[in-house]
Formats: structure tokens, sequence, C-alpha cells
């Protein structure tokens, strides 16, 4: 009888246990399925409002867009899609705090994300932190891109370099276009921009390469002016002139190779060691140019008395055809100094492309 | 085939009779409960979604708490009486008053009626209704199992601690609520089982649904040491907002209770209405509002929007909780905590924005705070934010502010939430207070000395000399090394009538059960600190009508004597004759 009641109890309890261990299933089931489906039109949504988002962005409303990349993101934390595009809007409507925490949280889980690189170094950039935008424009150009890696790499290189030349900063912006020196692009325009970049960065001589580089395969205006710029820096005039002469024929009005060439024209006729001149005529332009030197010294305060009375007593000296070659010299000292008292002593400081500031720098490098 | 079914069944009849039957089975209900409980989440948050829209109609929001209450307040009327309310005071009514008996039909009843109920906007919280729903699949389980009853009481908390922590995925903070509020008891001896179900729930939720956490919170910081004392400005505050919402809670229930009984299906829409109204201007208002705290809790909502929706929240939850509905109030209690504390820390950090954190930091803090005045478990308030950040330096602004709050609200509200509402029902539960008075009662306050102490060298015809017409079963005897046991009356006479009169004390003993020593394992004994119930109980036991009260240092330094007058008189009952009377 007692066993009986055992078996029986213990069928009881076997019953009991398998209905609970089949509602377990049953629930598991129902439960991921619930799950699945939330998970998928809670991601729906979330792509739904991202999407707003980018529109609104697109159409320039970029705190509107903040708001709904947010409530993306709330749905599906941790993408990162959503973060760089919030970041991206947070940056655009002028937060620049939100941006910067937003990317704090997206570079946390991975620092070699290339876009959230990027988009850290321009809110750095908008912060005025320079030295510190600099750092994340180059963990973005060695970062992760997950399309066309190469184009966005070169792509935030310029950017880079774009902020460098802004910043004058020559050495670093050098450093950075021999980086793309060899990655140079077929765009003619984009490697006249590569020339002016060096021109700027202080490299006449790389950019003059660049500029032929671009005239071999293009008969551009702009590579004429370019190159104009590249060998008036280098303080090769007569070429300079040539260039922008070139310039002007394929693009008439172009005022850079028209001022080019007047610049270049005027430092030419004024040149002592121009080549193709005599000794006569070499004298003639050092006492213009030592008249100039005096007029640009006539600012200078206390007036470096000594030095004005001795070229204007030199200017009225009466020079002999054997004479002419010391005075020339005696001229182009004086009219030397009397421009190193004027950048000296006078307010504003002279154009850099002054014509008499260039020759008589050239005459002193010689 | 046979032997393969005896087998089977030799196992199972092994498992039922084994001792480790309730940790088995507190894995089977900790991974059961674990996906109702996740169900019903999920349920909710998908009724939900139906119901309103992305851009849907303002009107939705006051017609579809209006319906929600209207359909759901008859189906408990008509069909789950005992599904009404937070369910956290129908558990320990069941514990403590039912053998822990909690119908099937309930638990259904409080799952769809509260899904229902949340998802249309009603203003309470789904935690404590999973307490009951999970406390409730524990019963069904055990009592099916064929469980005697107090296996049954013993796996009930195993149900709710593993209906919390998948609820609050808080794994921790619910094994003590388990054993902080529904046991009364820290030191229960279910924690085993408890801490078992608890972590098996838990790793079914993050199974089904991943890691993703209840709130997302920013790093905790704490500015500056002066922010201690704000801390303790939220816990007075918390403190006073608690125990506003629980008074007015309380009050509204007893006003709906002087309805005619004839409206209770239909009270439930007094708190529809008035949660519709409230959101069709402030949606926040309505349902859980985890987002909206999501949203406080890193900083987005400005002053004068988290006071308003701290105060709306209040009336919303209590009118909804006082007319009827199905839900609870853990979940209004952190919403109404977090806004608290984003409140007082918006003001802090405007006035002090060098010493202080943002309104999130205390938005975090106050969640606990809110919810130690309101539900009085302090213990657990702290680990369960200590859980929700998983930042060790939350713990001291936490206490501060919790025990605050605590001591607040236990001042000006004398009675905690659901023993009142257990109280508003009729229902007597053990309160913390009858607790602490038992375990006040102990044998230290009913000792006395020994009026009689034998040796083991004396005879037996000695000792029958010495005791002859005392009043006690039992003597104690002693010797210079202490106590050797105790010598029943009737050992004592067996030994005279059968034995040799000279036969010793010592030796009566050693004869009384095999393997006995002096002041050995077999000695019947209670020490001064047991309670006296414990006393009354091991006199049933052993049929002794007195006790050695031994050391616990030492057991067989015998400090005095426990005896059953003694102990009934402390209870206040003296014995007069044959009756027992209350002690005068």
């Amino acid at each position: 009888m007692s066993e009986t009641t055992a078996s029986a109890s213990s069928g009881q309890f076997l019953r009991t246990l398998s209905l609970v261990a089949l509602a377990i299933a049953a629930i598991f089931a129902a439960d991921t399925f619930l799950a699945k489906s939330e998970e998928a039109e809670s991601r729906i949504e979330a792509d739904r409002l991202f999407k707003l988002g980018q529109s609104l962005l697109d159409r320039g409303n970029s705190v509107e867009a903040v708001e709904r990349i947010k409530d993306a993101l709330e749905i599906e934390r941790g993408n990162r899609d959503y973060q760089r595009l919030l970041a991206q809007a947070q940056l655009t409507a002028g937060q620049l705090a939100d941006a910067e925490t937003t990317l704090d949280d997206s570079l946390r889980v991975d620092s070699t994300d290339g876009p959230a690189n990027l988009t850290m170094a321009r809110v750095l950039v908008k912060e005025g932190r320079i030295r510190e935008a600099i750092s994340f424009y180059h963990r973005a150009i060695y970062g992760q891109w997950n399309d066309d890696a190469q184009a966005n790499r070169l792509k935030v290189r310029f950017e880079l370099i774009d902020l460098l030349a802004r910043q004058d900063s020559k050495e670093e912006l050098l450093a950075e276009l021999l980086e793309v020196q060899d990655q140079m692009p077929k765009d003619a325009s984009a490697r006249v921009r590569i020339g002016r970049l060096f021109l700027a960065a202080g490299s006449p001589v790389r950019a003059a390469d660049v500029f032929r580089g671009v005239l071999r395969e293009d008969n551009s205006a702009d590579a004429y002016t370019g190159l104009g710029d590249a060998d008036f820096a280098r303080g090769d005039y007569r070429a300079a002139e040539s260039d922008f002469e070139s310039a002007l024929r394929l693009k008439p009005e172009d005022p850079a190779a028209t001022k080019g060439l007047d610049l270049s024209s005027r430092v030419l006729t004024l040149d002592p060691a121009v080549r193709g001149i005599g000794a006569a005529e070499r004298f003639r332009r050092s006492r213009i140019l030592l008249q100039m030197a005096l007029d640009a010294g006539a600012c200078v305060n206390p007036p470096p008395e000594d030095l004005l009375d001795q070229a204007e007593k030199t200017l009225k000296e009466r020079v002999n055809l054997d004479g002419q070659y010391n005075a020339t010299e005696t001229n182009l000292d004086l009219a030397g100094q009397l421009w190193q008292a004027r950048i000296a002593g006078c307010k504003p400081a002279p154009d850099p492309s002054d014509p008499l500031g260039l020759v008589l720098a050239k005459a002193a490098a010689q | 085939m046979r032997r393969w079914a005896a087998k089977v069944r030799d196992g199972i009849e092994g498992l039922r009779r084994s001792d480790q039957l309730l940790l088995v089975l507190s894995l089977v209900i900790g991974a059961l409960v674990g996906l109702v409980v996740v169900a019903f989440i999920l349920l909710t948050g998908r009724l939900a979604a139906r119901m309103y829209p992305a851009g849907g109609s303002g009107w939705r929001r006051i017609l579809l708490p209006v319906l929600g209450s209207l359909s759901t307040g008859y189906l408990l009327w008509r069909y789950f009486p005992f599904a009404r309310g937070s369910g956290i005071p129908q558990t320990k009514f069941a514990l403590f008053v039912n053998d822990g008996r909690i119908l099937f039909r309930t638990v259904l009843g409080k799952f769809f009626c509260c899904s229902a109920s949340l998802a249309s906007g009603i203003a309470l919280g789904r935690e404590g209704p999973s307490v009951q729903v999970g406390a409730g699949i524990a019963s069904v389980v055990a009592r099916n199992l064929g469980l005697n009853a107090k296996q049954v009481k013993s796996l009930v908390p195993v149900g709710c601690a593993a209906a919390l922590a998948a609820a609050f995925n808080t794994p921790i903070a619910a094994v003590l609520f388990s054993l902080e509020e529904i046991m009364g008891d820290l030191h229960a001896s279910v924690l085993g089982s408890v801490v078992l179900s608890s972590a098996t729930s838990w790793m079914v939720l993050h199974l089904v649904l991943g890691d993703d956490p209840l709130f997302h919170v920013p790093g905790y910081q704490l500015a500056h040491p002066v922010e201690f004392a704000v801390y303790a400005v939220l816990g007075v505050v918390g403190g006073l907002g608690s125990v506003a919402f629980v008074k007015l809670l309380l009050r509204l229930r007893a006003w709906f209770a002087t309805w005619p009984q004839s409206t209770v299906w239909f009270q439930p829409v007094v708190g529809g209405l008035t949660v519709g109204v409230m959101g069709y201007f402030v949606p926040e208002v309505m349902g859980v509002g985890y987002n909206n705290v999501d949203k406080v809790l890193n900083g987005g909502v400005v002053l004068k929007l988290v006071v308003l929706f701290a105060v709306l929240k209040i009336i919303a939850t209590a009118v909804c909780y006082a007319s009827g509905n199905a839900g609870g109030i853990f979940g209004p209690a952190l919403f109404i905590g977090a806004m608290m504390g984003a409140g007082v820390g918006s003001v802090a950090h405007t006035l002090f924005p060098q010493y202080t954190a943002g309104p999130g930091a205390y938005a975090l803090v106050g969640m606990g705070t809110a919810f130690a005045g309101i539900v009085r478990t302090p213990l657990t308030s702290v680990i369960m934010i200590f859980e929700v950040t998983r930042d060790y330096n939350i713990i001291v602004p936490l206490m501060i502010s919790n025990l605050i709050a605590f001591f607040i609200s236990q001042w000006l509200q004398k009675e905690p939430i659901y023993e009142a509402l257990a109280h508003q029902d009729g229902v007597h539960l053990p309160t913390a207070h009858s607790r602490d008075l038992a375990e006040r009662s102990q044998v230290r306050q009913a000792m006395r000395e020994p009026a009689v102490v034998l040796s083991p060298h004396e005879d037996v015809t000695t000792a029958l000399g010495q005791v002859k017409g005392g009043p006690f079963d039992a003597w104690p005897v002693v010797d210079g090394d202490g106590l050797w046991g105790m010598v029943r009356n009737r050992e004592l006479e067996q030994a005279a009538s059968n034995g040799p009169a000279s036969q010793k004390l010592a030796e009566i003993l050693a004869a009384s059960s095999p393997g006995w020593t002096p002041g050995g394992e077999k000695l019947p004994h209670v020490h001064p600190d047991h309670s006296l119930s414990l006393a009354l109980e091991r006199m049933g036991s052993t049929g002794l009508n007195v006790l050695p009260v031994v050391s616990r240092a030492n057991v067989r330094d015998l400090m005095g004597i426990v005896i059953l007058d003694d102990v009934l008189a402390a209870y206040g009952v003296a014995k007069r004759g044959n009756a027992m009377v209350p002690h005068e």
C-alpha cells in the first residue's frame, strides 16, 4: 500500500517537473521571439530616426538633427554610425562640449576609429586646441576606415595640410606635403594646389617641380602662374616673368599672373645684377635703389642722420666711368643699410613682395 | 524498460528525500520565474508600443488609461481579486498567514492585468507585481510537487528574489529585498536558495535580453567633500517626499474603501482618468517612466520640469494605486526619487557649481533615497543603486542620504507602507516591531539559579532524596569540571527500582543514550541569548519542562536553568491550576 502511495506521489512529482521543464522551454521560445521582434522593431525605428537626423543635418537644421539622432542612439546604444553622426551634428550646431563627450565615448570603445578621430580633430580646431587637433588628425590618418580607406586618409591629410598652412607651421606643413608627394592625385587642379602648398611651406624648388609636372601634361594657366611664383621665390625673376607671360597668354585677365608679371618686371628693371647689362646701367640702377631706400628710410624715427647724410652725399657725387664699379657697390651697401633701418624703425613692416626689398635681399645674398 | 523506469523512480525518490531538493528547485524556479518576468517586461513593452505609436494623437493618452483601468478593474474584481495592487503585501500575507499558498489564477491575473494596465499608461511599476508572480510560481510549483507547507513557505522568497533580480537587473539587491522585506530576517535559513534563484534568474535575463542595463548612467563622481552636506539635504527632501507620498496613498486608499462595495470594479477608472488627464499635458507622468529617469540621470531635464514631474507622479501613482489598479510602487518610487534628486542637485549646482556634481549624480542617489523612504529597506536601496552604477564611490553618499530619508520616514510615518496597506485590508502581518520584540524575549530574561544541583558521583538513593517532590522533570548534574547533563526523574526512578541502590548518576547518564559524553552534543540546552520561543521548541522536542542554560564559550559552564512556567510568564501568561490565563 505504501509502495503504491510512494509511486503515485513520485508520478505527480515527475509530472510536475516535466510540466515545469516544458513551461521553461515554451516561455524561453516565446521570450526569444518577443525579444527578437522587439529588437527588429527597435532597429527599424532607430534607423528611421537616424535617417531623419541625417536629412535634417543635410538641410542645415543641426539642432533638431541632434535631438533625432539622440533618440536613435537611445534605442540603439553604442551604434558607432549614430555616434559619429551625432558628433557631427553637435559640431555643426556648435555644441562643442557635447560633441567632445560623444566622441570620447566612441573613441573609448575604439581609439582607431578614423571618422571619429577626424570629427574630434575638427571639434578641437573649433575650440582652438590646435596641437591636440593635429594629434587627432594623425590618428584619423592612421586609423581604421570602413570604405575607401586610402582616399579618406588622403582627404584627411589635405585637411591637416590646410590647417597647417593656415597656422603657418611651415616645417610641419612641409613634412605632411612630403607624405602626399608620392600619392600625387591625377587631377591637375589638385596638383596645382599641392604646388601652392609647397610654396607656402617655403619649398619653391619642390613647388616648381610640381608645377612643371603639371605643365608636362596640361597647358594650365594656373600651373604657369604657380611656376612663376616658384621661380620668383627662388629669385629667378627672368624665368618668373616668362612664366607669368605664358600664363597670361592662356588666361589674359588672370589677376595673379598680371600682378606676378608686373612685380617680376619691376624687379628685373631694378636688379643691378641681372645678366646682359653693362657697368653704366648697373650703376644707374644702384643709384635708383639708393634713392628708393633713402625715401623709404625717411620714416625712421629717430632718423639715422649719418646714414642719410652719407646717402644724400653719395647721390650728389659725380662718378666717372672708372669709379662706377666701386660706386655701384657703395650705393648698394648704403641702400641695404637704409632698408634695414627702415625695417627696424618704421611701422608697418614693408610688404615682403616690395621690389626694393627683394632686389636688395638678392644683392646682399650675392 | 521496467528497470529503467524503476531507476528513474528511484532517482526521483532520492531527490525528493534529499536535503538538496530545495537547492535544485531554487535553480528551476529561478529559471522559470526569470523567463516569466522577462516575458512580462517584453509583453508590457510591446503592448505599450502598439497602444502609443510614435506620433499618435494626444487623445489616446486620455482614452487608453481609462479603457485599460476599466477593463482590468472589471477582471480584477470579477476573476482575480488577489491580483490588485502591488503584490508585496499579498506575498507577505501568503507567506506568513496562508502557508505560502498563492493560487495559479492569481499569478495569471497578475501577469495579464498588470501587463494591460501598465501598457495603457497607468502610473505604477512592474516590480511589485513581478514579485507576486514569482512567489506565486514558486508556490504553485512547490505545491504541485507535493512539498509540505514548510517547504512551500521556504520557496516563496526564492521566487520573490528571482522575480526582482530579473525585473530590476540587480541580483544582490533582489536577495537582500527578499530577506529584508519579504522575510524580515537577514539571517534567514533560505539564504542559499535565494541567492541561487536570484543568480539563475539574472542569467536568464541576460541570456534573453542581453547585457543592457536598466538605466544608462554616466560615471559617478564626488566633486568635493562639501557634497556630503548636499546629500544630507537630499536625504531630508527624499524623506519628506516619501512620507508625503505614503500618507497621500494611504489616505486615498482609505477614502476609496468608504465607497460602496458595488463600485469596486469601477474605482480603478478614477486612477486611469487622473493619469490620462495629467498625461495629456505631461506625457512623462504616464507608465513606469524609466526612459525619463534615464534622461534625468544624464542631466537632460531642467529644474522646473523635474519638480513638476515629481509632484505629478506622486499624485498619479497614489491615485492609481489607491483606486485599485494592478501595479507596484517600486518603479514610481525610483522615478519620484530621481526627480527629487535632480531637483536638489540642480539647485546645489546652481548655487555651488565648483563644489557639486551635476544633477544626474543627485538623481541617481535620489532614486535610492526615495526607495529607502517609501519601501523602508535601506540596505536593499543602497545595494540596488550600487548595482545599477557599479561604482564604489557612490556608496557613502547613498548611505548618508538613504539613512536620513529612512529615519525621517520612520519618524513621521510609523507604519511601513506594506504593513499599513495590509492593515487597511484587515490583515496583521508580523511587523518589524513584533519581530524585534520576539528577538528581545531571550532566555536570559527568564533563567533562574538551579535550586538543586546533583553530583555525578552521587548514588541514586541520595539523588532521589534530594529531588523528591520537586516540580521539574530533570535535574542538572554537575561536578568540578562543569555540567554533565540532565538526569530525568523517570531515569532515577527506573534506576532505583531496577538496579542497585548504589548506582551512580554518572552511570545512569552514560546509559541514557549511546555515545553519550559529559556535556556532549546529546545534552539538551539553551544559551542565554536564545529566544524564549526556541526554549519552548526545545522543551517540546525533549519532553522536559526545564532546560540548562549554558555558556556559548563553554557548554559545560552551567549559567542557570530555564523552566516552562518562567517562559510562559515572560510571554505574559501565568499558570493557575490547569488553565493558562493571562499573567497579571
